[in-house]
């Protein structure tokens, strides 16, 4: 538990440094406008990265995510903007093509047993290849001219103030509740619980930084719908992870995967299954940043499954499995967004940004090993 | 101690823990012998050679060990190879990966010019090989040898380095008849040359045939060294048995319903070619009876328990019947459905997830049954593992502490609450109370009472004969993939047992 503590609170500190950080260097960081953009951009990176953290769960992990949001906007893009599909149904057909392929993937994996880092390795080459394919090397916007569609607007929706104040408002009451129900169930099974004190000093921060971000962000045009679409993801892959056996599945695998068969854990269904998970997500984050990118290119979604590796790693989530929190994972995703929205600020070249993320995945890991000692 | 021993232990006392191994066994080796070592499973074979092979190292134990009547003190495995002791284990070493030259000179390379000289390590090994009388291209890649030729490649290394003394530890385990022949007669030819040789076997038949004397263990004592022509089996399984039991067996019996598992001629290949078969596997257990297990080392009793649970081998011929019905799993998720559970040797490997807590290891086998909705019921979740953990006497500061964490005894009880959560008809345990102190060890015996009286049915697999004798109704001995022998309660001794073990119930009987 105090370890758990520790980690969590240096992650604090470092997100901390990381804003002063960019804060001192341009001011213009913390502006409303660039806060707002900043939560969309995490958004795109948060999704993909709770879909990783689910494929890392029974120690796999997908190489080939980043070519896969490429590919899935590609695909989509395609579709509505030459094929004048209407966007929702474009939108259905690749989500359901990418949890097609990835569960093909996943059960080539499970079954096969192709180890499932040649196997998205291949993928990672096979999608984007299929998406300069697709996209015939052009530029596919996402929309005809100015107008809009339901897949433009994943990046550029943003909700009415008021609209803002009482998701806000239903979001801390939720939370609030879930949090006071966990708590008494606890009580109620003898597990240890923080005193009464520290739980509400927690939930009061937590309800400030809610109604912080839509203050912040309804001075620019409002909470961004992809914050939104992250807040649904999280809540959902929240879920799924700790409240279901699919989840319970995920750690056991994760954890000791020969024990996990001897207790009847379906080992094979459960990976094919977190890898058509991740087909889904995929396929959402691909639409997302394509949108952010206004058009499908050859360079959406590139090396993005790197960033979310980063994200799980850094949040805490083990690369062999059996370890990760939903919660982890967004800090993770925070401290990676900052990051790469900072340099971008501070017109950092391409060049450092790579070296930047670098350096910080390799710390992070060698941090974890670090606090993961004596275990 | 006569002048004539190349390599003599004296007095040796071993510790791991609380356990003695061994308890004061001297062993004496004489030039240009062969000199078996007997005793069941855990009597102290293993421990002494490997003290004598330097892989439990001076210091770690009491005692002296001499090499040509000097003391020596082996700090490490190195230190004995350099005093001419070459030891072959149980578990082969070889790297499968390198041809049968590579793995013959490993670490010993002939050099030329700082560079490995290839054409002398294959024109040796060829050599070496042609004298051991084994017909193989050295150019081979090892894995892709029989587990026969393997273990005939790890005996010629050891014979390359020139071996004064050459320690055996159940060499022919894995080994056809004429692979056998070759080998024994390999040893025969070494004798000749004044190599002296330990060798460890199971097989009565084979010592006999080779051996000039048999020293006897048992519970880490020597009983006696007898000249092969001067002896037969019966003695020296007469010198083998006779195990104090200390512990103390509760075995209520209950009165018995009807057939739950039944076992007819079954048939079981390996999932290796070569590996160990099951043939005409026969047995049933009934409700309310505890049925024993036996038989040494590799006898295939891990492997039958495995097969029944869907993780071992294909069946190639006889029926198996769970409560009247004909019954096959392919995987154990199967078998739990149909009421069949297991508790297995290696409960880290096999049982638990070590990072997770008491709560989530005993609900992991019946979440499909504790859901609400699609949801894990965690009311319903605590309240039962709460009643299990009660119920066991699962000895942990809350429910949610990692497993891992936890001490032997409360590791096992947490398998096996996991595995009576899903509520079986028969339970198979395998070493329940392996590496756990006495008084779980208790607990387990009197857990088995508990459930045979509630009428389920359990199979015991277990090496220790008073385990087997006290806590089962009926006892299989197994031997070699076969069934040695079946026994009632009452008809049961250790020298019967141990002799249906080995292949010879003919002979005691």
């Amino acid at each position: 538990m105090n370890r758990f503590a520790t980690r969590e609170l240096s992650m604090l500190v470092a997100l901390v440094a990381i804003w002063a950080f960019f804060a001192w260097q341009e001011p213009v960081f913390l502006s409303a406008r660039n806060l707002s953009l900043l939560s969309v951009e995490l958004a795109v990176t948060a999704v993909l990265a709770l879909g990783m953290l689910v494929v890392l769960l029974p120690g796999q992990i997908d190489l080939s995510a980043g070519s896969g949001v490429g590919l899935a906007g590609a695909v989509a893009a395609v579709l509505v903007f030459w094929h004048e599909v209407p966007a929702p149904v474009a939108l259905l057909i690749a989500t359901l093509g990418a949890v097609l392929v990835w569960s093909a993937m996943g059960a080539l994996i499970a079954i096969e047993r192709i180890p499932a880092f040649i196997m998205t390795l291949g993928g990672l080459l096979v999608f984007r290849g299929l998406h300069w394919l697709v996209i015939e090397n052009q530029t596919v916007p996402v929309v005809e001219g100015g107008s809009q569609n339901v897949y433009s607007l994943l990046t550029t929706y943003y909700l009415p103030d008021v609209a803002g104040y009482v998701l806000a408002g239903l979001a801390v009451t939720a939370i609030v509740a879930s949090a006071l129900g966990a708590r008494k169930r606890r009580q109620s099974y003898g597990f240890p619980v923080d005193d009464g004190e520290l739980t509400f000093l927690k939930l009061f921060v937590l309800a400030q930084f809610v109604f912080l971000v839509v203050i912040v962000t309804n001075g620019y045009r409002g909470v961004p719908i992809a914050l939104v679409i992250l807040g649904l993801v999280a809540v959902l892959v929240h879920q799924l992870v700790t409240n279901t056996p699919f989840g319970r599945y995920l750690y056991a695998i994760g954890g000791n995967e020969e024990a996990a068969a001897v207790s009847g854990v379906p080992v094979r269904n459960t990976i094919i299954g977190a890898y058509a998970l991740m087909g889904g997500i995929v396929a959402l984050t691909g639409f997302m940043q394509t949108a952010y990118s206004g058009a499908s290119t050859s360079t959406v979604g590139s090396l993005m499954e790197l960033d979310a590796v980063a994200a799980c790693v850094i949040g805490g989530t083990s690369l062999r499995g059996g370890r990760g929190t939903v919660l982890g994972v967004l800090f993770g995703a925070l401290i990676m967004a900052s990051l790469l929205n900072g340099m971008t600020l501070m017109a950092v070249s391409p060049e450092a940004k790579y070296i930047a993320r670098g350096i910080v995945l390799a710390l992070a890991v060698w941090l974890d090993l670090r606090l993961g000692k004596g275990r | 101690m006569s002048d004539s021993a190349v390599l003599a232990a004296r007095s040796i006392v071993k510790r791991f823990g609380a356990v003695t191994a061994l308890d004061g066994v001297s062993f004496e080796l004489r030039a240009g012998e062969i000199h078996a070592l007997c005793g069941e499973n855990g009597a102290g074979k293993s421990t002494l050679i490997k003290l004598l092979s330097g892989v439990h190292p001076h210091g770690s134990y009491e005692g002296d060990i001499f090499v040509d009547g000097l003391p020596v003190e082996f700090r490490s495995t190195r230190d004995a190879e350099r005093a001419g002791i070459a030891i072959i284990h149980q578990e082969l070493a070889l790297f499968p990966e390198m041809t049968v030259g590579e793995n013959l000179f490993l670490g010993a390379f002939p050099r030329r010019f700082g560079r490995i000289d290839w054409d002398r390590v294959y024109a040796q090994s060829s050599a070496t090989l042609a004298d051991c009388g084994i017909q193989l291209d050295p150019a081979t890649r090892v894995g892709d040898l029989g587990v026969g030729q393997q273990q005939l490649v790890e005996i010629a290394r050891a014979i390359a380095r020139k071996p004064k003394v050459l320690v055996l530890d159940e060499p022919t385990a894995a080994l056809s008849r004429n692979e056998i022949d070759t080998l024994l007669a390999q040893l025969r030819k070494l004798r000749e040359r004044g190599v002296a040789c330990v060798f460890i076997s199971h097989k009565l038949d084979e010592v006999f045939a080779i051996a000039d004397r048999i020293t006897v263990l048992r519970d880490g004592a020597a009983q006696g060294t007898l000249a092969t022509a001067g002896t037969d089996a019966d003695e020296i399984i007469r010198r083998m048995v006779g195990r104090r039991i200390e512990d103390h067996y509760p075995r209520r019996q209950s009165t018995c319903g009807r057939t739950l598992l039944a076992l007819h001629g079954v048939n079981v290949d390996p999932p290796n070619a070569g590996g160990l078969a099951l043939r005409g596997i026969e047995f049933e257990a009934r409700a309310g009876e505890v049925l024993g297990i036996g038989g040494l080392m590799g006898a295939g009793r891990t492997e039958l328990l495995m097969h029944l649970m869907g993780l071992w081998g294909n069946r190639r011929a006889g029926t198996v019947e769970l409560d009247g019905q004909p019954f096959t799993a392919d995987n154990p998720r199967v078998a739990l459905a149909h009421g069949l559970a297991i508790v297995t040797e290696d409960r880290k490997r096999y049982g638990l997830v070590l990072p997770q807590g008491v709560t989530f290891n005993v609900s992991l086998s019946s979440l499909k049954r504790l859901r609400r909705g699609a949801f894990v019921d965690r009311d319903a979740e605590v309240a039962r593992t709460r009643t299990i953990a009660d119920d066991l006497r699962i000895k942990a500061q809350t429910l949610e502490q990692p497993v891992g964490t936890l001490s032997g005894g409360n590791q096992q009880k947490v398998v096996l609450g996991k595995m009576l959560l899903t509520q079986p008809k028969v339970l198979l345990l395998d070493e329940p109370t392996r590496g756990i102190d006495v008084g779980a060890k208790l607990e387990v015996y009197e857990l088995i009472n508990r459930l045979t009286a509630a009428g389920q049915a359990i199979v015991l697999v277990s090496s220790e004969l008073g385990e087997l004798m006290g806590m089962s109704d009926r006892i299989v001995m197994l031997c070699e993939g076969r069934v040695g022998g079946t026994f009632e309660r009452s008809e049961a001794t250790q020298e019967r047992l141990l002799a249906a073990a080995m292949g010879r119930l003919e002979h005691a009987a």
